[in-house]
């Protein structure tokens, strides 16, 4: 009764001396439902506060952490879908994964990679966004860095796709070397270790550029000169400056790419070869395979997850201190 | 003397920076000139040129179909990413709101998680809820893991925007969801349009997710993937670069419209 009254009071008021709107939206507050509606949620506080957290609750908690409860709890399942007396919970899956060195040396061989690769990337990308950062005229700050964006608007597979052409036996690497005189026969430079590498750090390599670029842009240069005054050469000017100066970039940097890098699918599957499987193709096949084995995938996921997080943490701990954002 | 060593450090520098364009864009350039190769397995030399790669692309209905898909799905993916990523971000934003950098973190929860794991946890998911798989469900994936990003650029740009702009809206009689409409939407733009491009760039590349939670229809990369793996032809070339020239000039586009607001 008294939500009722108003209701009405609040749909006469706005019909009443409510400020008019061009458009759809006009047409949309003179509607009485629409009246009702807002009327409703202006004058209950628990009403607007709902309203404002319905929406992004529901998908947090059912679709962020929805499906990760789901993998943790199935890998804990003997079986699954379970069998008709119910599901029986144990901790075998995660038993298999250390007693079984086949799942457990791809696992090891995953997280080396990733490490490499994170720090051949910082090594490789640190002095161009340097160089762009600090060299480079601010007028040309920006044709600079978008030289180096514009390879990334190509997608992850269609970069994978010309990284293959690039490295194979009669691609350009190949036959440019034997056009100058180099090399006989071609070097075997696919589906190894190497163009896994090569592949993952073009695919990667931007989450690295960017956060480093930002970091180095803001220190400033007056810094740099008052070290130089003071009798610092090159060296020590990075070594106690400006690193120091852009550990947050290199920090995100890191974290990024090593997060993604662990997780890359596509690319070894394309590039990597028979002895070079990581990680992620044993567990693709424990899903994809004719045999159906969700809860060990299930376990051997949780284990990545929470070694690759744990990982980020540590290094963010050790490196950064306690402050420090990943984006 | 001194001049000529300090200019060693720069001059190295420079040197790193055009290597990595090199290494960077030499890939791709050599891949579109390969398109351009008249015979029928990709290698180099090129001797003769070609444009029957392109004519025989355009004509590939199983590539225009799957380019149909593939924008599809990102369509419907920026479309709920966006709603969703700006209602959880203006959450965040209110004022006096408790446990902000829990929600936050929990926000970005898909972004951080490595991507294959993403992908299995979906697929785990939608079996527990018997969610088939196949569009719906390419599109729910896509769509967690597109929110983080706009949830990410929409706060930047909620950060800048002054407090009084809503009250006035208010104190002149807008309610609160013509003031939503009429004064924070539009000064939220800018990285709305930014957030979207992102949305439909990521949802068009996106290989993993896809391969967990796709049907028998198939996406732009996936169809990529199956022809990359079934062997070399220059037909995937002129595909790969028909994609990327699109996609490319979109980024550049999306690119050219945030600098532009951001500067004026």
């Amino acid at each position: 009764m008294m939500v009722d009254s108003s209701m009405t009071e609040t749909a006469k008021a706005s019909q009443r001396a409510g400020p008019s709107y061009a458009g759809w939206i006009g047409k949309l507050v003179n509607s009485p439902l629409y009246a009702a509606t807002i009327g409703l949620v202006a004058n209950s506080r628990m009403a607007r506060l709902g309203l404002l957290l319905a929406i992004p609750l529901i998908w947090i908690i059912g679709l962020h952490i929805g499906p990760i409860y789901q993998m943790a709890r199935i890998s804990v399942m003997d079986n699954y879908p379970p069998s008709a007396e119910g599901a029986v919970y144990t901790l075998d899956n995660y038993r298999l994964f250390f007693r079984e060195p086949l799942y457990f040396m791809p696992f090891l061989r995953s997280i080396i990679f990733a490490v490499c690769v994170t720090a051949t990337t910082l090594i490789v990308v640190y002095p161009v966004a340097y160089y762009v950062a600090k060299v480079v005229k601010p007028e040309n700050r920006t044709r600079a860095l978008l030289l180096l964006l514009t390879p990334f608007w190509a997608g992850e597979l269609i970069r994978t796709f010309s990284v293959i052409m690039f490295l194979a036996n009669r691609g350009a690497v190949n036959v440019f070397l034997r056009e100058i005189g180099l090399i006989d026969r071609p070097i075997i430079l696919l589906y190894n270790y190497f163009s896994l590498s090569f592949g993952v750090i073009y695919l990667i390599s931007l989450f690295m550029l960017l956060p480093l670029y930002s970091a180095i842009e803001k220190i400033p240069t007056s810094l740099v000169d008052a070290a130089a005054d003071l009798g610092a050469g090159p060296w020590q000017r990075f070594r106690r400056v400006i690193l120091p100066l852009s550990k947050d970039g290199i920090i995100s940097g890191c974290s990024l790419v090593y997060l993604t890098s662990i997780g890359v699918f596509a690319a070894p599957l394309l590039l990597g070869g028979p002895n070079s499987t990581i990680f992620p193709e044993i567990i693709a096949s424990l899903f994809h395979g004719s045999s159906d084995k969700w809860p060990e995938g299930a376990a051997f996921s949780m284990l990545m997850l929470a070694v690759s997080l744990s990982t980020v943490g540590l290094f963010m701990r050790v490196v950064g201190g306690r402050s420090v954002k990943l984006m | 003397m001194r001049s000529y060593f300090s200019d060693i450090p720069k001059t190295a520098l420079q040197a790193s920076y055009w290597l990595f364009v090199i290494y960077l864009l030499l890939p791709l350039a050599l891949m579109m000139a390969i398109s351009f190769k008249d015979a029928n397995f990709v290698a180099f030399p090129i001797d003769k040129w070609t444009l029957k790669w392109y004519a025989q692309v355009l004509q590939d209905r199983q590539f225009l179909e799957a380019c149909l898909y593939s924008i599809f799905i990102a369509l419907m993916t920026t479309l709920f990413a966006t709603i969703v990523g700006v209602w959880i971000a203006l959450l965040i934003s209110t004022e006096g709101m408790i446990a902000r950098s829990v929600i936050f973190a929990l926000a970005c929860l898909p972004a951080v998680v490595p991507g294959l794991i993403n992908a299995i946890s979906m697929r785990i998911f939608i079996r527990v809820l018997d969610i088939p798989t196949g569009t719906g469900a390419i599109i729910l994936g896509h769509t967690v893991h597109a929110v983080p990003f706009v949830v990410i650029m929409v706060l930047t740009r909620l950060r800048s925007m002054p407090n009084n702009l809503v009250d006035a809206a208010r104190d002149l009689g807008a309610d609160s969801f013509v003031a939503f409409m009429r004064v924070t939407l539009p000064y939220l733009a800018p990285a709305l349009a930014g957030g979207m491009v992102f949305c439909v760039l990521t949802s068009i590349d996106d290989f993993v997710r896809t391969f967990f939670l796709g049907g028998y229809q198939t996406t732009l990369p996936m169809l990529i993937f199956a022809k990359v793996q079934g062997g070399m032809s220059p037909e995937i070339n002129a595909m790969a670069t028909l994609v990327l020239i699109v996609t490319a000039a979109i980024g550049l586009y999306a690119e050219h419209l945030t600098r532009r607001s951001r500067t004026r």
